[in-house]
């Protein structure tokens, strides 16, 4: 009898303890902490590196560290930095401390917000990872991989070439998603206020990391054992430029100057033959979208081996699959990985999927200025060009004619591309 | 011994409890708009419901026909001994009585049967693809890892034209109009689940299923996906959102055309730069 009680006693504490244990998730998160980026310590090819530098080091970690604060649940916001988000950086997170005084911070309702580091922490993190380095837990197994922030590089923008975002181009993407990616989008699961929060959080995160990318610069430059290199003013001053690129392009954004023309057939033929590169503008669409514009131009590997290098197993082992390539296929390889160092794979505009959004305004900006970071080149100047194209480009996934019956290009280059 | 009989007793009374209590009480009642948690907003619904009810009071009252003979029995006829200390009625072996099993087979397959016969033209009207009603279609909603895809016939009233409207997460159709979508998957099975209009259908990657529901009373309702599709499931969720007229539907329409074919920015974006 005792010993049956004991069993019985036995088997409900084995499942008690864990049920109850599981109820919190202290133990699973452990102290948050931002990763470091692989430059500060280590060699990484073809960048600069603080490699064997650690005094240098050190001083990257503590400039970060007076600059953005130690710890992800410990923010701190520069004056310089206040303008780019909103309410100067009060919606952050839920507390915030001024002086010596602390307050809860409080949404339009009056109650209060989860701030964006915690609306990060629990809808972004698992992707984008603690420091925005696109390296969360699931990022693995994704293609494309989430972003890195780091770099202040994002694709899909309203702003010149190269330039940093504008706060409603990340609105957008939050919003929409990306389609076509894993990026989810967030408008039925984030109320707007919440999205703003996050966005605050987003370039938090990428300014924080830009800081950190220019200081490994600034420190590779230097001696180990020059005592001012790095100093406490020079990490200000880096500081203080990256908050200027974020400045200026929320006034930069680019706006046609003639709204689209309708989708005529003639402007759609001239946009067929824009982006054949028949026209005195010399397009080079094809070189990189295919010929048929299902993203398998000649300057790009193959689909082929592109999907045996990034779907054909363990995603760690890319590099050794790589391997079994001819010298000359691995070199248009190395040269095609976007700024990230990420395999990227021309757009199939057949598919009638675009990541940025197909509103012809969202065309407009990524044909005309080009995807940043993307290898996707900035196209020509002219409005009215670029329409043509933008129509050709929406008119495509319902009329795969237009490249496939596409008449003979004019006499000189004929022959090779005869279509009987 | 008896005083475990006690125990049983609490079990089925808190079972029963939590029964007659749920239609009391928005949060443990079947989900319906917040307005009028008892009004079942689609036809499909009602009828789904009335089964739902039919099946619980059977199954209600057998339970607490069993209950009250099992908590009875173990009360009555526990601890009985004698001077002795002996059970005053020892248990007995006995081989079965036919007659009981054939009563205890018969009477749930009677009601079984009932069940399936009776439940048959609701399953028709939902779900037999000679029952979709003739009307143009809504959309057609593709389920990918991880959201639902939107896609309404533009101007044309055509689908896969090129002015149809793309949205993500977002349904709308108007009230007591019986909406008809496509339901396709990119990847893996999705599970198409309109909890308030009890509707639920897999999307299965290769088919496309028809599938029809109305709502009477224009609001915000829920659509999830009820198939577990990967790590993202959870985040598969969209906005519904019922109208009150057409006009009002036309309008909606129009205006996310109208932002879908934007070239340029407002002055009003444009100026609101900081
Ligand atoms: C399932 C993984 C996943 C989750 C969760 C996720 N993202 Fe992403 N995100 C991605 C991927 C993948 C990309 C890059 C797609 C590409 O490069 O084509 C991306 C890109 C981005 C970009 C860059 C857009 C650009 O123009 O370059 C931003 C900003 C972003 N995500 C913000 C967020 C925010 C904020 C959240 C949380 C609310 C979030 N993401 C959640 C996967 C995810
Ligand atoms: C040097 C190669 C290259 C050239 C030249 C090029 N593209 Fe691209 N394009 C790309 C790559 C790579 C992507 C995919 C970027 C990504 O997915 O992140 C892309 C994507 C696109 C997209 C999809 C955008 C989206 O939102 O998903 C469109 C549209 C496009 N290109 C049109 C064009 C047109 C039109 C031209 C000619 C004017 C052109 N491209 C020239 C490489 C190129
Ligand atoms: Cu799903």
């Amino acid at each position: 009898m005792i010993v049956r009680c004991r069993l019985r006693l036995l088997i409900g504490l084995c499942c008690l303890v864990p049920t109850l244990s599981g109820c919190s998730d202290r133990f699973l998160a452990g102290p948050m902490q931002y990763v470091e980026n692989d430059a500060l310590t280590k060699e990484v090819k073809g960048k600069n590196s603080l490699a064997g530098k650690p005094r240098l080091q050190d001083k990257v970690r503590n400039a970060l560290a007076k600059l953005y604060g130690e710890k992800p649940d410990r923010m701190i916001v520069s004056e310089g930095m206040g303008v780019l988000l909103t309410g100067g950086g009060a919606r952050l997170a839920s507390y915030q401390k001024v002086g010596e005084s602390k307050l809860r911070n409080l949404g339009p309702d009056r109650k209060p917000i989860a701030g964006g580091y915690g609306l990060y922490r629990r809808n972004c993190l698992h992707c984008h990872g603690v420091s925005g380095a696109g390296d969360g837990p699931t990022a693995a197994y994704l293609y494309p991989i989430p972003r890195d922030y780091r770099k202040g590089l994002f694709k899909f923008t309203s702003t010149p070439f190269g330039a940093r975002p504008h706060r409603d181009d990340l609105k957008r993407t939050i919003t929409n998603g990306l389609h076509g990616t894993s990026m989810p989008a967030f408008e039925a699961l984030m109320s707007s206020d919440e999205i703003e929060q996050v966005i605050d959080y987003v370039i938090f995160l990428s300014v924080r990391g830009e800081t950190e990318l220019e200081l490994i610069e600034l420190g590779a430059l230097s001696d180990e054992t020059d005592m001012s290199a790095l100093s406490m003013d020079d990490a200000r001053q880096a500081a203080e430029s990256v908050f200027n690129k974020w400045k200026t392009a929320q006034t930069a954004i680019i706006n046609p100057p003639v709204p689209a023309p309708p989708s005529t057939p003639k402007s759609i033929h001239h946009g067929r033959d824009l982006f054949l590169g028949r026209t005195k503008e010399k397009l080079d669409c094809v070189g990189c979208h295919g010929a048929l514009a299902q993203g398998d131009g000649p300057t790009f590997v193959s689909q082929d081996v592109f999907n045996k290098v990034v779907f054909g197993g363990n995603p760690s082992e890319k590099e050794e699959r790589l391997k079994q390539f001819d010298e000359k296929t691995r070199e248009v390889w190395t040269q095609k990985l976007d700024d990230w160092g990420n395999p990227v794979r021309p757009a199939n505009l057949n598919r009638g999927v675009y990541k940025g959004g197909r509103r012809p305004i969202d065309l407009y900006w990524r044909i005309s200025k080009g995807i940043n970071g993307a290898n996707m080149p900035p196209g020509p100047n002219d409005a009215a060009v670029i329409w043509d194209v933008v129509n050709f480009v929406l008119a495509l996934p319902y009329q795969p004619e237009l490249l496939t019956n596409a008449p003979a290009p004019p006499a000189a280059q004929a022959p090779a591309v005869a279509n009987r | 011994m008896r005083y475990w009989s006690v125990l049983f007793a609490l079990a089925a009374i808190f079972s029963v409890g939590a029964f007659l209590y749920a239609p009391f009480s928005p949060d443990w009642w079947l989900p319906n708009p917040a307005s009028d948690y008892r009004h079942v907003v689609s036809t499909f619904g009602r009828e789904i419901d009335s089964l739902y009810l039919i099946i619980l009071i059977i199954t209600g009252v057998v339970f607490i026909g069993t209950q009250v003979v099992l908590v009875w029995e173990s009360f009555r006829f526990a601890d009985q001994k004698d001077e002795a200390g002996k059970p005053v009625r020892p248990a007995q072996y006995f081989h079965g009585s036919q007659r009981l099993e054939v009563i205890w087979t018969i009477i749930p397959a009677a009601i079984l049967v009932f069940i399936a016969l009776y439940q048959m033209g609701t399953w028709a009207s939902i779900k037999f693809r000679s029952s979709a009603p003739k009307v143009p279609p809504l959309a057609e909603i593709t389920g990918r890892q991880f959201q639902w895809v939107m896609r309404y016939p533009g101007p044309d009233g055509k689908l896969n034209t090129q002015d149809d409207l793309f949205t993500v997460n977002d349904l709308h159709f108007v009230k007591n109009r019986t909406a008809l979508i496509y339901l396709k998957s990119s990847d893996v099975i999705h599970s198409f689940f309109l909890p308030q209009m009890r509707i639920k259908q897999d999307a299965v990657p290769g088919l496309t299923i028809p599938v029809w529901f109305d709502a009477d009373t224009a609001g915000k309702y829920d659509l999830a996906c009820a198939e577990l599709c990967g790590w993202g499931h959870y985040k598969m969720r969209a906005n519904v959102t019922v109208h009150e007229t057409d006009e009002e539907f036309r309008k909606w329409l129009n205006e996310k055309l109208a932002e879908q074919n934007q070239s340029q920015l407002t002055m009003a974006t444009v100026s609101q730069e900081r």
